[in-house]
């Protein structure tokens, strides 16, 4: 089984990580000599050809032709991990191309259900927190990590709906996951600000509870306020607050390898190009 | 606890507005709550995001019509749609077919012909209009005045992968006695 052991020496700092989703060199030219690593989202990087998804060959040349300079993670949207019958194995084939074309230092996907009965629900629901998500849950990492021999990492999505009736706090539901399976954790500070704000989520409760060896990845995202409720669509910056959050848990997570800086590609018209590499410089400057 | 699957078999009803009031006391709460029509939203702000992008006529002239929302909110409830964009736009073309309004009919059957066509499609496809078609295409884009039917004369598209520009058109005029939907 593929689990969480770092390499990295304690005192090292966590690499850093961004998105790319293609379709702009030049963007790519200016964040690839500040970075070490690239998030490859398959989801994002496929097309549909005679209802087959695969990924587009141009993308993939652009993460060939930098491949001598950074490392490569994956971070998957739709493979649907909590589905109460059955997981996409469609996102699994795109999973397959890209280990297939790249040394992937990990893969994750986020703790959620984007797919009830096969019907795609169009946004991302979170797990009841109960021993029969569990169960599933665990037995489907099994199954990923016998598939792929590189660590899987899971990701704690937002919550905007009511909490369902629970059986586990969200750490200990977390934990339980990390204890039974050994796959690894993503934190991403900028949801736990929104389930914070939005569910009144304890975040120095929930740090405290979590089992923050399991954390091998961070994420820093910027979001939006809308009729009161916090979003997480990653289209601005790292606000203030989120970064005091984020050093912290830098500070806590023993483990932790690297740090991603998560945007849209909708949103790099908003950021802008040199919006980007200051994030990265200052993202970078505060790691170290 | 509740279970899995009615848990989510009931968010996804709840999010598509599908079937009666839930029985589950909470899916009741969910069903009352500010969040699921912010879920709701999201969920057809990507979707409205998405098309915008792929069918930029169809939703230029829906959102002319003031009806781009509601059109694109009551496809993704009533259909299944699919994370690939490409799908996506392509079934949602192909649901507006049976439009009422016979240009929503005509401009979604040309954007769906062209991005057949586009993506390596060796079938061609006839679009007939009752107008000008640049002339709706330049006003779509300004955000102008459409122009108006012409009663005398059609204008007969062909789009074909074979063609040299992809797409040839002719204005064809009409007899007396020749029949237009």
């Amino acid at each position: 089984m593929a689990s969480v052991d770092p390499k990295s020496s304690p005192n090292s700092p966590p690499a850093l990580a961004t998105t790319y989703e293609g379709d702009d060199i030049a963007l790519l030219e200016r964040i690839v000599p500040l970075i070490d690593n690239i998030e490859i989202s398959p989801d994002a990087i496929a097309r549909s050809e005679a209802k087959r998804a695969c990924l587009r060959p141009e993308v993939l040349d652009e993460y060939a032709a930098v491949a001598k300079c950074v490392q490569f993670i994956a971070h998957g949207i739709g493979l649907s991990i909590g589905s109460f019958d059955r997981w996409e194995e469609g996102y699994l084939h795109l999973l397959d191309e890209l280990f297939d074309r790249f040394e992937l230092e990990w893969h994750s996907e986020h703790l959620a259900c984007t797919v009830v009965a096969g019907e795609n629900v169009g946004t991302m629901f979170p797990l009841p927190r109960t021993e029969e998500a569990l169960d599933l849950v665990c037995e489907r990492i099994r199954l990923i990590q016998e598939r792929y021999r590189v660590p899987f990492l899971l990701e704690h999505v937002i919550h905007l709906l009511p909490d369902a009736p629970a059986q586990f706090t969200p750490a200990g539901f977390l934990n339980a996951i990390t204890s039974r399976t050994g796959c690894g954790l993503i934190l991403d500070a900028y949801n736990l600000e929104c389930d914070a704000f939005n569910q009144g989520l304890d975040i120095m409760e929930f740090l405290a509870e979590l089992d923050l060896g399991a954390v091998r990845e961070l994420h820093l995202a910027g979001g939006v306020q809308y009729n009161g409720f916090h979003l997480d669509i990653h289209s601005s910056r790292t606000s203030n607050r989120t970064f005091i959050l984020a050093l912290d848990i830098i500070k806590r997570a023993p483990g932790l390898r690297v740090v991603t800086f998560e945007f849209l590609k909708e949103a790099i018209m908003l950021l802008g190009h040199d919006g980007i590499c200051d994030e990265l410089k200052r993202i970078r400057q505060a790691i170290k | 606890m509740i279970r899995l699957e009615l848990y989510q078999r009931g968010l996804l009803d709840l999010l598509k507005k599908r079937g009666a009031t839930p029985d589950d006391p909470y899916l009741r709460c969910v069903a009352k709550s500010q969040a699921l029509v912010i879920v709701r939203e999201i969920a057809v702000w990507w979707r409205v995001f998405q098309i915008e992008t792929q069918c930029r006529f169809t939703s230029c002239l829906l959102k002319h019509l003031r009806c781009f929302n509601e059109v694109v909110t009551s496809y993704f409830n009533s259909n299944q749609t699919s994370p690939f964009v490409e799908e996506l736009s392509r079934d949602f073309l192909s649901s507006l077919r049976t439009h009422d309004l016979q240009l929503i009919r005509t401009v979604a059957e040309f954007e769906y012909a062209l991005l057949e066509v586009r993506a390596g499609c060796a079938e061609h496809f006839e679009i007939v209009w009752d107008r000008h078609p640049d002339l709706l295409f330049q006003a779509l884009d300004k955000e102008d005045e459409l122009p108006a039917p012409e009663a005398e004369c059609v204008y007969r598209m062909r789009i074909d992968r074979e063609l040299p520009e992809m797409i040839t058109c002719t204005r064809e005029t009409l007899v007396k006695g020749d029949l237009q939907n």
